[in-house]
């Protein structure tokens, strides 16, 4: 009977060995090799979470199924998780097959780790897909496999928004030039309005970064812009010390909380008139009364060097797919569909409408703001994205830090772009 | 008789059973032993192995999606000279010393404060120990409505005719730090209160009588019967303020993110942002090494002294 106790000491070290190599094999964080199954509906992994645009896809997803060639079933995450999530998504043994995201260097970094699905097929056999412009056309290409990975479906665009009442009973109007825009704010700073509201607090500094993408695309051009982003530059350069002294002459016109509140509230001051005008994407009007929608308005933001190629930031929306679905067929023909006019027609009808779709044919919201919209995009010979979908998510955080310490600190801005160039090395490096 | 020979009566029936009672420290039913492997065995799949594979993550350099790359302690090393650690740990620092002093110390004197009875106690208990019942996001959410430049805080300041002193709390270095430790105080106070609220109890009253017998002040028995008595309850409390000190982002996340620029940058934020923000899942899992071995070490020390002089 004594005997048991040695038994079960070797039970447990036995114990201690399966676990020992277990660890060895490192199964939590190998990344494994399955294929997820060929039956049943194309799974769509959605992060527009937000009550319209969830209703939209739905939409979008029924639609899909009445046409009859395939079916899809969406999942819509919040979009903070499904950040954060995307990479265990892809690399799974048994993925989503679709997903919603971003074109560019964002799934160009997946699609040099293999995990996105080759869409030449699409891309060559869709009517829809040939037409797109040349612009989307390299957006969706990987640049290490020169293979499409992705379909875009719709756009939106940044400017200078403001309400054409408040302009109107303030006696201002639209500028054209960096000098136009500095007497601009002077005249509001006198009416005792905030010229230019931010929202760079609450959770939300990532939109300063559209002062920074926007000074450098005007004074350096698109192309420098996105090698800076890329590494090829150094955040210490004299370039990009020049965005910065450009910055710091309209700095006392920033909204002196700009830095504490969060762009909704931000841009709830612009509606209410506390600020005049602020560097947001469209977005921002999904949040606006219905009545207030008509009364905004926009302009380019001001010419800096006319030698400079007209660039403007309008991020492109849509959807790529994972190397390791079963479902390759279904995957290309929702694909082909989601690049049609119709699918892009219906998003845009079931959503806030702000947004442009990327077929040359597709009707949009037909509201002045969006044909304004369009044409100003049209108007540019480069487009660039955004901060992070130049670059990656993984810069952003060290953008954020460098801008806030700037917009509390300018004076230091030698050392904050030390610090910010130290920082960003190590995100490239990783 | 009749209760005299009943026993008789029953006992050998029983012999087998007590004989295997006798014997019953050297063999352990299957069914013991299965209550003992099974949790131990779901511990082991779902607490260790992640934990072992946490420490074996911080010797790696690894971006979530490709294999993790063996580097053995250079992200240690990259610690040593990292300013944002470095800061981060003096913040936490920092935030022990206040968040844990201060709920120790108010929570005492709220305990003392109300442990007797008396008409209309139960309602100020209730109401300090509501904050802990509530989500340290949505807590966070109502102070963030607070200290917002057009917030209550501010608005209070310029009523009272303090309007120079109004700021934007949380997006200002010198204060973002300690607009964060008021609203986690704000919660722990009232979770420490009920830990010494139940060791007060536990204090014999013949002890105060006593004291008072031999003529000790009101401040003599809180100095040399209360505060001793107290001494397994502080271990208690000591090791709660550690690990939710160690382990506080909730609040910080949701109200700052670690910023502006880390000035409210404590490890554990610093641990999140630089895991899942920057995806440098090696690191962060260096940093959250750290954290451990810091939770540990103190509690560890601490927990075995107080032992030692129990014993």
């Amino acid at each position: 009977m004594t005997n048991h106790q040695p038994d079960r000491r070797r039970f447990l070290a036995g114990l201690g060995a399966t676990g020992a190599a277990a660890l060895l094999s490192g199964c939590v964080t190998s990344t494994s090799t399955g294929k997820s199954s060929s039956k049943g509906a194309v799974t769509l992994q959605s992060n527009l979470s937000a009550p319209q645009a969830k209703a939209a896809m739905e939409d979008l997803v029924a639609a899909y199924a009445k046409k009859g060639s395939g079916k899809a079933s969406l999942n819509t995450v919040a979009a903070e998780t499904y950040r954060t999530q995307l990479p265990t998504y892809l690399t799974s043994a048994n993925p989503p097959d679709v997903y919603t995201w971003y074109p560019g260097s964002v799934a160009d970094a997946y699609a040099k780790k293999n995990l996105l699905l080759d869409l030449d097929e699409a891309w060559t056999t869709s009517p829809d897909l040939k037409r797109y412009t040349k612009a989307l056309n390299s957006l969706c290409t990987s640049t290490s496999s020169g293979k499409k990975v992705f379909v875009p479906s719709t756009y939106y665009w940044w400017g200078m928004f403001y309400r054409k009442s408040n302009f109107a009973k303030w006696g201002v109007s639209e500028p054209k030039s960096w000098d136009e825009f500095l007497d601009l704010c002077d005249k509001l700073k006198k009416k005792g309005v905030n010229p230019i509201g931010l929202g760079a607090g609450g959770g939300t500094a990532w939109v300063a970064s559209a002062w920074f993408d926007y000074l450098d695309i005007r004074i350096n051009g698109a192309e420098y812009h996105r090698q800076l982003l890329a590494g090829k530059h150094k955040f210490t350069d004299p370039e990009v010390r020049k965005v910065f002294d450009r910055w710091q002459e309209v700095l006392p016109y920033f909204d002196p909380n700009g830095a504490a509140v969060a762009f909704q509230d931000a841009t709830t001051s612009l509606l209410n008139g506390r600020s005049g005008m602020m560097l947001i994407g469209t977005f921002f009007a999904d949040a606006a009364p219905k009545d207030a929608l008509d009364d905004i308005d926009f302009f380019r933001f001001p010419i800096i060097d006319a030698k400079i190629p007209l660039a403007e930031e309008a991020p492109v929306d849509g959807y790529f797919a994972s190397a390791r679905t079963g479902r390759r067929d279904q995957v290309i023909d929702l694909m082909k569909y989601l690049a049609t006019a119709e699918a892009q027609e219906i998003y845009i009808k079931g959503s806030s409408g702000t947004v442009l779709p990327c077929h040359p044919d597709a009707k949009d919201a037909g509201t002045a703001l969006v044909k304004k919209g369009r044409a100003h995009v049209a108007e540019a010979a480069e487009i660039t994205q955004f901060f992070n979908r130049d670059s990656s998510d993984a810069l952003q955080p060290t953008a954020d830090n460098a801008l806030t310490k700037f917009l509390a600190k300018p004076k230091s801005i030698g050392s904050i772009l030390t610090d910010w160039q130290r920082d960003a090395e190590k995100i490239w490096n990783a | 008789m009749a209760v005299l020979t009943a026993p008789d009566r029953t006992s050998p029936a029983r012999t087998p059973a007590q004989g295997r009672r006798v014997r019953g420290p050297r063999r352990t039913p299957p069914l013991v032993l299965a209550f003992v492997l099974v949790p131990l065995l779901v511990e082991a799949v779902w607490v260790f192995w992640p934990a072992v594979q946490g420490f074996y993550l911080a010797f790696t350099r690894w971006d979530g999606v490709s294999p993790p790359q063996f580097i053995g302690l250079d992200n240690f090393r990259e610690m040593a000279h990292d300013d944002v650690f470095r800061s981060a740990t003096g913040h936490t620092v920092l935030w022990l010393v206040l968040f844990g002093g201060l709920s120790a110390l108010l929570g005492l004197a709220a305990a003392l404060l109300l442990q007797q009875e008396r008409r209309g106690v139960g309602f100020y208990r209730a109401a300090l120990f509501l904050p802990v019942v509530f989500s340290l996001v949505a807590t966070a959410l109502v102070w963030q409505a607070i200290y917002q430049p057009d917030g209550v805080l501010n608005q209070l300041l310029q009523s009272v005719g303090l309007g120079r002193l109004r700021h934007a709390w949380l997006a200002d270095q010198d204060t973002a730090l300690y607009a964060v430790i008021v609203p986690a105080l704000w919660r722990q106070i009232g979770y420490v209160m009920v830990l010494y609220l139940a060791g007060l109890k536990g204090i014999d009253p013949a002890l105060y009588e006593a004291a008072k017998v031999d003529g000790a002040s009101a401040w003599q028995r809180l100095r040399h019967v209360t505060l001793p008595q107290l001494r397994s309850v502080n271990a208690v409390v000591l090791s709660v303020i550690v690990i939710d000190s160690l382990r506080s982002f909730d609040v910080v996340w949701s109200l700052t993110r670690g910023g502006p620029y880390h000035s409210s940058e404590l490890l554990s934020t610093y641990m999140y942002s630089t895991a899942f923000q920057s995806l440098r899942l090696g690191y962060g899992s260096a940093l959250a090494a750290v954290i451990f071995v810091l939770a540990f070490g103190v509690i560890c020390s601490y927990l075995v002294r107080a032992f030692r002089e129990a014993d």
